[in-house]
This record gives structure tokens, C-alpha cells and sequence, in this order.
């Protein structure tokens, strides 16, 4: 890393809401109480598909203590939902169940026991339908039409150059199909929300959520109030991954609904099981890949299809298959390029929104073959990924051509060099009880929106007469430490200790709508309008110094709390005595900036164009040992290097690869949601299996900073990135260690040993 | 029913029904919300409490079972002179709070373990947090974290 001429910035710093967090005083949505509250409780269809015939909530509404039951009929707006077009997915079944997790009626009562009891007692005539649920059912001639438009959600082509042309070129060919599984967020906060009546003629909706501008957007629509009436404040949010977006506006909408009707608060709080069933996975994806490649290891060309099973409605699926579409070529320098990607609809819970959004998925793919492409050539794993590697004036998949903050080629060097120095030291190869395999992998990841949509991010930033400073920006805090990196920008900025900034939660009354917190984007876009807006606030202190020190702006910086002469640092003035000065001298104080990206630029038919304005790229290596008696995987070493532009919190930094890998290794190696016949299986933390600190990988992060022009300070976000880092080593390490190529995802310890049990028959 | 009980340092009464769960009674009746509800069927830890010093996940807890015990939850853990406590201190510091839900339980669970053993090995300190999910931090600050409230707390005595 770079020397550091920031004072705030690039240091270590403690998370700004942390004390509350560790003292249990944060108020979580769930944590919320309101005189008169009542409880909402979902009554789920229960099967996967079939025609509703009717709904009769007579039972339900009968119980004691019920206030009322809401159905399809009692919305007031369109009773639909989503977060971009289609717009398939309605708050409550009508007509048809297309899921089993899916609501048909909604209870509200005086307690949640009441409430949850009740809904036991709604009835629903269903005919049944033979659900669809695999993606070949659903593509199948004649197939039934899960939605009246088809079963096919979205689809793109991205086409670079002439495949077959490269492939033509090539000196070696493979051609393999690999699987992935559906994964479950997981954040140990269920979903909640509260809304309130506020009194005003408004609604106050305080909800644990990733996105409060579209859970105001939906929720105004569709209990049938303009977006203004209703104002959505994050409460402290246990997580969320991608996951608190539509079912947060789901329940939003319930409960928005039943405040409106009944003029009480109206408080929803998921259950762990309804949290499974009832909100979207990680798509799992069937991977076709093709890639040639000359006897140097130069790729020639590559071919991808992908099929996304996304599940009964549309969710993210458009955006998660774009995604997965223009980041299939991974890292590298490929002149032919085919990719195909299709979501398709089938009777489970849907699919959409989580870290990585579809990349971890083509990275495993991808990098399996690449490593069996450079074991068949005789190539080393990093070898073969340097020579393929993005440069500085080299074009992306998209012919997007990247200029600056390219540092693929510095993470799989400082990768290498950590490697060997791991190597030297340890002995631990091929021993009776254990089997050792290393893998490598290599990723690229495409920083906010970009061809997902418009990215405009709101902030405020408002400097009080004492000097004290506050922070607010439309993007929400969910753990990741947004608010850490936006209260460092500003104190930067402002020249002010840390713990003079505070940085609030998220109320859409306040800052423009931002959109949302997805796409690694919020320290990039958002910290870039905090830095706009503090910028502005520190223009007035500026002038206000300029007249107090009978001189120009230009000959003043601030820094330590203090307006300083640059000519002589001994003359100084309190930043609270200037920003008092400049209040009476009737300087703006207060300062609402907007921050737009540039937009993208490319063709919808080929996906060639400018994509994001930032790639986060990065290299991992993970070193494992497998007991051969048990199939049991202990990672012995996790090397996670990323360009991350400028690392504004280490400590944030480090939690968010640590975090992130956790997550890319569950994906890989344990974490799958189970179906049977349409119904989940496993909804619940004993069966489904999320890691545990036994389960916990020894990560180390090694960050390469490669100037990015796009974000504050040159910093690019990081918190999708290493998931397809982790799950695509791991999948190379435990191919390398039992000497077979698995090809889908995870790789539990049961298909170990029975691989280890086929590979020992064959042995013998 | 009723029954009484101390909770952090405090004797609390309370009228209960049969169904009620101790974590039902400390943040309905108690207001002591800090104990969360992660999963309702002792799986996550989030809902941890120290029942006479030891973890018990309070969602599993028949709120009956207080009866005549000494109940500390993560609003009654208090550093020396207002401070946060080491073990809180020691989490911010190793950065092992991100999203912080599961923290209290994890501080709880941590509290236990080291009231017993006031130097931890690492494997000592998986077991004690092994019915503690974080899916945020990777659990690698969180073992930080632990040793680093023990190697404080050592120094202190």
C-alpha cells in the first residue's frame, strides 16, 4: 500500500454505530413498540402451484383477539410488487399459487401468537397443479406457463469477435457443464417492519431493509398513496445481502395496508422459517461452458449458456442474468466471446439479489476450467491466469476498454508471493491421513449499477455551529460499515477528528432517492456525494477563514480541527469558531449533494459497450487438507488479494473480505436449500447448514490500490467480490486434493467421500 | 403464575402464563431488547442470556424457569466507572461487529466462557461460540476479539 497523507482516511477505524451494537441498545425494527400495536402473521399457500380457487379467512377472523384479515381484495394499488419490470409478483395470491412460501391471506392481531395462530385457520381451495420445478421442465415443449407470457424471465446474448474463429485457434478445447445450488441469506435478523399512522396524514414506516426508496415506492402504490405521504426510515438492519429488498417491501406493503385500515401501528416480524420460504436465494444455474486455448495457455475463445432457475417471479432475475452474462469471461483478455444467459420461472421460492449477483456462480464455472485447462497444458495455476490477465488499454468481454484501476495482474503477483512464502514453511504433503489440495482462482467484478440502471446517490452534510458534523446519504448501513466510511470521508474532508461526525440511518424524507444499497456501490457512489457535499460545507469554512485571516482561501487548509495558514501552521482557528463566524456571516452550513456515475453505454444486443464505471478485480488462494477417513475440509490457509482502489477502513475492509469469503465458501463447500416436490425441505439453521466459527476459513487479505477515478479517494467497493473468490478456490483446492473435478456446487462432505469411496474402489 | 427473579442486578416480579419463553418476558415485559430472536429454536445463539453464569438460548426457555435465578442480559453487562465492559470494548476494537445482531449473544456466550477459563485456547473458544451464528464477520475478528478480552481482563486482575 501506498504511504498515507490522510489523516482519517486509510487508517483503522472503529464503526461509528458500534457501541450501541455491543451494548444491545441499538433498536432493531423487531425492537420497536408503539401504544396500540398490533402484529401481522402470513397465511402461506403450502403448496407449490395450483389454481386458487377461494380463500376463506371466516375461521381466522373469528379468533379472539384478531383485528382483521387482509386478502388480494384489500389491496388497495395494483397488488404487485418487484423491483423492475415485469413487475410479476403479487403481495397476495390471486388466482393462481405459484410458490409455496407464497401469501394468500394476512392476519393481524393483537399479539403475534394470535396472529400466527389465526392464520393456521385461514382456508384455501386450491387446485392443484403438477408444479414445474427444474428449468428443463420448464423450458420443455408444451410445458405449462408459469406466468401467461411464458416461462422464460429474461434473456441477453453478449457477442464479442467470432468464437468460432477462436476456437479455430485453439490447441485445446474443453467443454463442461457444472450446477450450482440455491443459497439462503441467512442474516441471523429475520425481516421486520413497523409501520405507523405518524398523525400527519403520513405513514412512518421503519423497516430493517437494504432499499427504503423502493419499499416507498411500493408501498405507496400499492395501498394507493402518493410516494410523498410515506416516509420509510431504516431501522438498525441485521443483515441483509441482498435479501431485505422485496420481501421487505412485501411485508412493508402488508403492514402499510393494515395500518391504514385498523389506524394502529402495524408491526411484521419473520420467523426464521417464514424468512426461508418466503424471501428469495442465490439463483442456482446450470453452467455450460466452452473455452479454447493455445498450448501457451492464451485463451482463444469461450462460449457460455446459463440457465437461471428463478424460482416463481421475476425478483432481480433480469439484472442478476445481466450480471452473470457480461462477467462470464472473467478477468482475462478474450477476443471471442458467446455468452447466453436465461432465467426461467419454475413453482419455487424465487430468486434474486445476493452478493455477487450471479458472478460467484460463472467465476466457479470458470475458473474449474481454467484450472483444468492449465493442468492438461502443464501450466502453472497462476501462470496461466497472468498471461490472460486485463492490462492497463485492454478491452473487457464488452470491448469496454479500462484505463486506470486494473490491478488483476498485482493481486495474482502479491497471491504468488504470499503462496510461496506459505509453502516454504509448512511440510504438510500427502500423508496417511489427510489428502492436501491447493486452488486458485481469479475474478473480476463490475463496481455499482452500471448497466443495471441509473446511479444517483443523495447526501447531506450539515456542519453545526460547534464544529460537529452530520452525515446522511440515501444508502443504508446493513454491517458492511457504510456509515464508518462516510462519517471518514466527511472528517476528512472537513478536517475533524472522527468522533466530531456522525452518520445517520437513512430516512427518505431527507436525502434524494438513491436507488439501492446493492452492487458493492456505496462506498464508491455514495461516498462520492458525501464527498461532493462536504466539499461544499468546506468551501464556507474556506471563505469564513479567508475573511477572519485577512487572506485568500487557497492559503488555508483544515486539518486537526482546525482552520490553518498554510504558511505558518502555528496560526490556527477552531473549526467551531469558524463554522460560528460563517453561520453569522451567512455561509451555507448545510450542504444536499448529488451524485450521478456516469451512465452506460452499449448495445442491448450484444452487450458490447461501457458496463460499470469501476471493476473490483481480485485473486484468492485457499489451500485445504481433507481427512480421508471422514472427508472432513480444513482450510489450512485463504489468501484473498483485491484492487480495491484505496482502502478508506482496513478494519471495515478486512470484515468485508472475511465476511464475504465465509459466504463463497458455504456456497461451495455446505450451504444448499433442499426441495421436495416444490416444498423446502430444510428451513431451518439445523438442516440448513450456514458456518459456524467451527466452520470459519483463516482469510487473509492482502489489498492492491489501484487508483479508481470514479470513487472517493480512488476507493471502489469490495463487499460482493470475494465470494466468487472463496467458492472458486475452494472448488479447485478440493478437485486438486481428491484428484477429481467436481463440477457442482457445494461440495459436501458426504460427495467427498463418496468420492474418495468410487475413487478407492477404482484403485483397487 | 407469578415468580421473581434477579435480572442484571435487579429483583423483577413478574405474572406469566405458562406459554410465555424467557425471551418473550425480557423483551415484552422487561423491555430488555437487546436479547434478539434470530431462529426461535436454538439454533442461532442470538437469543443467548446467562442463567446463574451460564448461556442458555432464552427462545427455548420456559420464562417459568427464572424462577429464583440471577439473569444477566447484555443491557446489565457494564465495564468499571461506565465504560464499556472489556469483552464489548474488545469486539469494536477487533472490528467482529458488523451488522451486531448476533453480538449480544456472542458477548454473552464469550462472557461465560471467560468468567470459566480466563485464557482460552482457540479451540476452547470455538466450542464456547460454536452455537453462535454470525453471517456477517467470518468469525475470524470474533476469536480475535475473545482472546483479546481475555489477554485485558487477565492483565486487569
Amino acid at each position: 500500500m501506498s504511504e498515507n497523507k490522510f489523516s482519517v482516511i486509510g487508517k483503522p477505524q472503529i464503526k461509528v454505530d458500534g457501541t450501541e451494537l455491543v451494548t444491545g441498545s441499538a433498536i432493531f425494527a423487531g425492537d420497536l413498540r408503539f401504544p396500540g400495536m398490533l402484529y401481522g402473521y402470513a397465511a402461506r399457500a403450502g403448496v407449490p402451484a395450483g389454481k386458487l380457487k377461494s380463500v376463506d379467512v371466516s375461521k381466522a377472523v373469528a379468533v379472539e383477539g384478531v383485528v382483521d384479515v387482509i386478502t388480494s381484495e384489500n389491496i388497495g394499488g395494483p397488488n404487485l410488487m418487484g423491483i423492475m419490470p415485469p413487475f410479476d409478483q403479487p403481495v397476495i395470491a390471486k388466482g393462481e399459487i405459484r410458490y409455496a412460501g407464497e401469501t394468500i391471506a394476512f392476519v393481524v392481531a393483537e399479539s403475534k401468537r394470535i396472529a400466527k395462530k389465526a392464520a393456521l385457520l385461514v382456508e384455501a381451495d386450491i387446485e392443484a397443479y403438477e408444479p414445474v420445478l427444474t428449468v428443463e421442465e420448464a423450458l420443455a415443449d408444451g410445458a405449462r406457463k408459469i406466468h401467461p407470457d411464458g416461462n422464460v424471465t429474461f434473456t441477453r446474448k453478449l457477442i464479442k469477435g467470432d468464437t468460432a474463429k477462436g476456437f479455430e485457434e485453439a490447441d485445446l478445447i474443453l467443454e463442461d457443464d457444472f450446477e450450482t445450488s440455491f443459497q439462503e441469506h441467512a442474516y441471523i435478523e429475520p425481516e421486520a417492519v413497523c409501520v405507523v399512522p405518524s398523525g400527519d396524514n403520513r405513514l412512518t414506516v421503519y423497516a430493517s431493509c437494504q432499499s427504503p426508496y423502493h419499499l416507498r415506492g411500493q408501498i405507496a402504490a400499492n395501498i394507493g398513496l402518493p410516494m410523498s405521504k410515506i416516509k420509510v426510515i431504516q431501522a438498525y438492519t441485521g443483515g441483509s445481502f441482498g435479501g431485505k429488498d422485496d420481501v421487505a417491501a412485501e411485508i412493508g406493503i402488508l403492514a402499510g395496508v393494515a395500518a391504514l385500515r385498523s389506524g394502529k401501528p402495524v408491526m411484521v416480524a419473520h420467523d426464521r422459517e417464514e424468512s426461508i420460504i418466503g424471501s428469495n436465494f442465490r439463483h442456482a444455474i446450470k453452467i455450460h461452458y466452452k473455452t479454447g486455448l493455445k498450448n501457451d495457455g492464451t485463451i482463444t475463445a469461450r462460449e457460455v449458456k446459463l440457465l437461471l432457475d428463478g424460482g416463481a417471479y421475476a425478483s432481480e432475475s433480469p439484472f442478476v442474468v445481466m450480471k452473470a452474462l457480461i462477467h462470464a469471461a472473467g478477468p482475462y483478455k478474450i477476443p471471442n466471446v458467446f455468452v447466453e444467459s436465461t432465467a426461467v420461472y419454475t413453482n419455487k421460492t424465487y430468486a434474486g439479489a445476493f452478493r455477487g449477483f450471479g458472478v460467484p456462480q460463472v467465476t466457479f464455472a470458470a475458473e474449474s476450467q481454467l484450472q483444468e485447462a492449465a493442468d492438461r497444458l502443464g501450466l502453472d495455476a497462476l501462470a496461466i491466469r497472468r498471461k490472460n490477465a486485463l492490462r492497463p488499454g485492454d478491452a473487457t468481454a464488452t470491448s469496454q476498454v479500462l484505463n486506470e484501476s486494473v490491478g488483476i495482474v498485482q493481486t495474482i503477483d502479491a497471491v504468488g508471493k504470499r503462496a510461496a512464502e506459505i509453502a516454504a514453511g509448512s511440510e504438510d504433503e500427502a500423508d496417511e491421513q489427510y489428502l492436501y489440495g491447493t486452488g486458485y482462482a481469479s475474478l473480476i467484478q463490475g463496481i455499482s449499477n452500471g448497466a443495471e440502471g441509473i446511479d444517483v446517490v443523495g447526501a447531506s452534510v450539515q456542519m453545526s455551529q460547534d464544529g460537529s458534523v452530520l452525515v446522511g446519504t440515501g444508502l443504508t448501513e446493513l454491517g458492511q460499515g457504510s456509515r464508518t466510511v462516510f462519517a471518514q470521508i466527511a472528517a476528512e474532508v472537513l478536517g475533524v477528528p472522527l468522533d466530531r461526525v456522525t452518520a445517520r440511518l437513512v430516512d427518505t424524507d431527507s436525502v434524494h432517492d438513491s436507488g439501492a444499497t446493492v452492487a458493492s456501490r456505496a462506498t464508491t457512489t455514495g461516498g462520492m456525494a458525501v464527498f461532493k457535499a462536504a466539499t461544499e460545507v468546506k468551501s464556507s469554512l474556506l471563505q469564513m477563514a479567508a475573511l477572519m485571516f485577512k487572506t485568500e482561501a487557497e492559503n488555508i487548509v483544515l486539518k486537526e480541527g482546525f482552520a490553518v495558514l498554510v504558511f505558518d501552521e502555528t496560526a490556527r482557528i477552531p473549526i467551531p469558531d469558524v463554522a460560528t463566524a460563517a453561520y453569522w456571516t451567512g455561509f451555507p452550513l448545510m450542504n444536499m449533494a448529488f451524485s450521478k456515475a456516469p451512465d452506460a453505454d452499449y448495445d442491448h444486443d450484444t452487450h458490447q459497450g461501457k458496463i460499470y464505471i469501476a471493476y473490483n478485480f481480485g485473486t484468492h488462494m485457499m489451500k485445504i487438507r481433507v481427512e480421508k477417513s471422514t472427508g472432513k475440509v480444513e482450510v489450512l490457509s485463504h489468501i484473498a488479494s483485491h484492487d480495491v482502489g484505496k482502502v478508506i477502513n482496513p478494519l471495515g475492509l478486512t470484515g468485508q473480505v472475511e465476511g464475504a469469503s465465509l459466504i463463497g465458501y458455504g456456497l461451495g463447500h455446505m450451504e444448499k436449500i433442499e426441495y421436495e416436490n416444490g416444498i423446502i425441505r430444510n428451513p431451518n439453521f439445523a438442516d440448513y447448514a450456514v458456518p459456524t466459527i467451527m466452520d470459519r476459513i483463516p482469510t487473509e487479505v492482502i489489498s492492491v490500490e489501484e487508483f479508481n477515478s470514479t470513487g472517493p479517494f480512488g476507493a471502489k467497493g469490495v463487499g460482493e467480490p470475494p465470494v466468487a473468490g472463496a467458492t472458486a478456490s475452494f472448488v479447485n483446492a478440493i478437485s486438486d486434493a481428491v484428484g477429481i473435478r467436481f463440477r457442482k456446487i457445494p461440495v459436501t462432505r458426504q460427495d467427498i467421500m463418496l468420492a474418495l469411496r468410487n475413487r478407492g474402489n477404482q484403485e483397487e | 403464575m407469578e415468580i421473581s427473579f434477579i435480572c442484571n442486578g435487579r429483583k423483577r416480579m413478574a405474572a406469566i402464563s405458562g406459554e410465555t419463553r424467557a425471551l418473550d418476558l425480557l423483551r415484552e415485559d422487561l423491555n430488555l431488547t437487546g436479547t434478539k430472536e434470530g431462529c426461535g429454536k436454538g439454533e442461532c445463539g442470538a437469543c443467548t442470556i446467562l442463567l446463574d453464569g451460564k448461556p442458555v438460548s432464552s427462545c427455548l426457555l420456559p420464562a417459568a424457569k427464572l424462577d429464583g435465578r440471577n439473569v444477566l442480559t447484555i443491557e446489565g453487562l457494564k465495564g468499571d466507572g461506565g465504560k464499556l465492559h472489556p469483552i464489548q470494548q474488545a469486539f469494536l476494537d477487533s472490528g467482529a461487529v458488523q451488522c451486531g445482531f448476533c453480538t449480544p449473544g456472542m458477548i454473552l456466550s464469550t462472557k461465560a466462557l471467560l468468567d470459566n477459563n480466563p485464557a482460552p485456547s482457540v479451540s476452547e473458544v470455538e466450542v464456547a461460540l460454536s452455537g453462535n451464528i454470525c453471517r456477517c464477520t467470518g468469525y475470524g475478528k470474533i476469536v480475535e476479539a475473545v482472546l483479546l478480552a481475555a489477554e485485558r481482563l487477565q492483565v486487569k486482575i
